[in-house]
């Protein structure tokens, strides 16, 4: 119920872009925030959601379950690509258990970055094993970090087992043409993807 | 997917073999286990209790001001802050960083908020189709 001393907004006569999001995958320290921090046209933003973990696997009817309350971060950029469209870049919560807001992220995402550790590079499987099965399109970014021995695109495609048609690219999370590259590398995979007669 | 990783993320990950096993229900069962708590009680110390759910927001929505913050924001500083940030048409997830409240807290009150008319949701001034978004972003991410 709007008061009778209510104003209308300034809002009601801007032109009102469509958001839409990337998500920026990986293993904790794979360089997410890097990445989203090295292309984003903003110092990216951050917020968190909080949760409480009910005790799992006990019976509760006693009443006596044990909670703990656990602060999940979630940093994001944004690129405005015209008037009519503003993109989001979302990095994934570190932890692999929060699948709840993967879920939620991937949600309407146009695709994904599985950032991919050479040191590590167990700690993406979670990403791509996520992507391959919610059918969201993603492209491998092997972020070269320095000291990393140099493995090379195809070592990495072989060792993560993805398909033949996923991009995987090397990059440099902290360098904002190579993130433009992955981006791009990205989209046009997900438009690829979307005209059968020009995939394959 | 190869078997090397499966035996990785089984390792990596407790859930692992229920997951393989369930499909699409392993993250649907893993989110039963997580509540997301309002100390704020949604920004209503006057409570309308729990009622029916208010309105689902996504992290995208975008929400503008309906009005200007009044009196009926006095001692309601969430309230206030929204409806200060949001002057300007604002995605949910950055009316959270802006306001420096957790996101499902601003998701909770704005939901309230959209209710009680004091917040409208909005689409997008001129819709596009998806493809037509994707080569929009292509062009805008090349010109980066």
């Amino acid at each position: 119920m709007a008061s009778a001393d209510s104003e209308p907004a300034p809002g009601d006569t801007e032109a009102i872009p469509q958001a839409v999001k990337i998500i920026i995958a990986g293993g904790f320290g794979a360089g997410k925030t890097t990445m989203v921090a090295s292309v984003s046209e903003i110092t990216p933003l951050s917020t968190e959601e909080v949760m409480t973990e009910a005790s799992y696997g006990i019976d509760d009817l006693g009443g006596v379950e044990e909670k703990t309350t656990t602060t999940v971060a979630l940093d994001f950029g944004r690129i405005t690509v015209n008037s009519d469209v503003v993109l989001y870049l979302f990095g994934t919560p570190g932890q692999d258990r929060f699948w709840f807001m993967w879920d939620e992220l991937a949600e309407g995402a146009l695709g994904a970055v599985v950032l991919a550790d050479t040191r590590r590079l167990e700690t993406c499987f979670h990403a791509v094993d996520f992507f391959e099965r919610r059918e969201v399109p993603f492209v491998v970014a092997v972020n070269r970090f320095d000291g990393a021995d140099g493995y090379d695109a195809e070592e990495v495609r072989r060792a993560l087992d993805v398909d033949a048609a996923v991009p995987v690219i090397l990059a440099d999370a902290r360098d904002r043409a190579s993130c433009r590259d992955v981006l791009v590398a990205l989209v046009t995979h997900v438009i690829r993807g979307r005209s059968p007669a020009l995939s394959g | 997917m190869s078997h090397d990783r499966r035996r990785a993320l089984a390792r990596h990950d407790k859930d692992g073999a229920d997951r393989d096993s369930g499909g699409d229900s392993g993250p649907d069962r893993v989110e039963e286990r997580f509540l997301r708590p309002f100390a704020v009680a949604a920004g209503d110390p006057d409570g309308s209790g729990p009622g029916p759910g208010p309105e689902t927001l996504d992290l995208l929505t975008l929400v503008v001001a309906a009005r200007t913050p009044g009196r009926s924001e006095w001692l309601r500083p969430e309230r206030e802050a929204i409806l200060r940030h949001a002057l300007r048409a604002r995605t949910v997830v950055e009316l959270a960083a802006e306001v420096n409240l957790p996101v499902g807290q601003v998701r909770a009150i704005a939901g309230r908020m959209i209710e009680d008319g004091s917040l409208q949701r909005c689409g997008p001034s001129r819709p596009l189709a998806r493809k037509d978004i994707l080569h929009a972003v292509l062009v805008g991410l090349r010109s980066l």
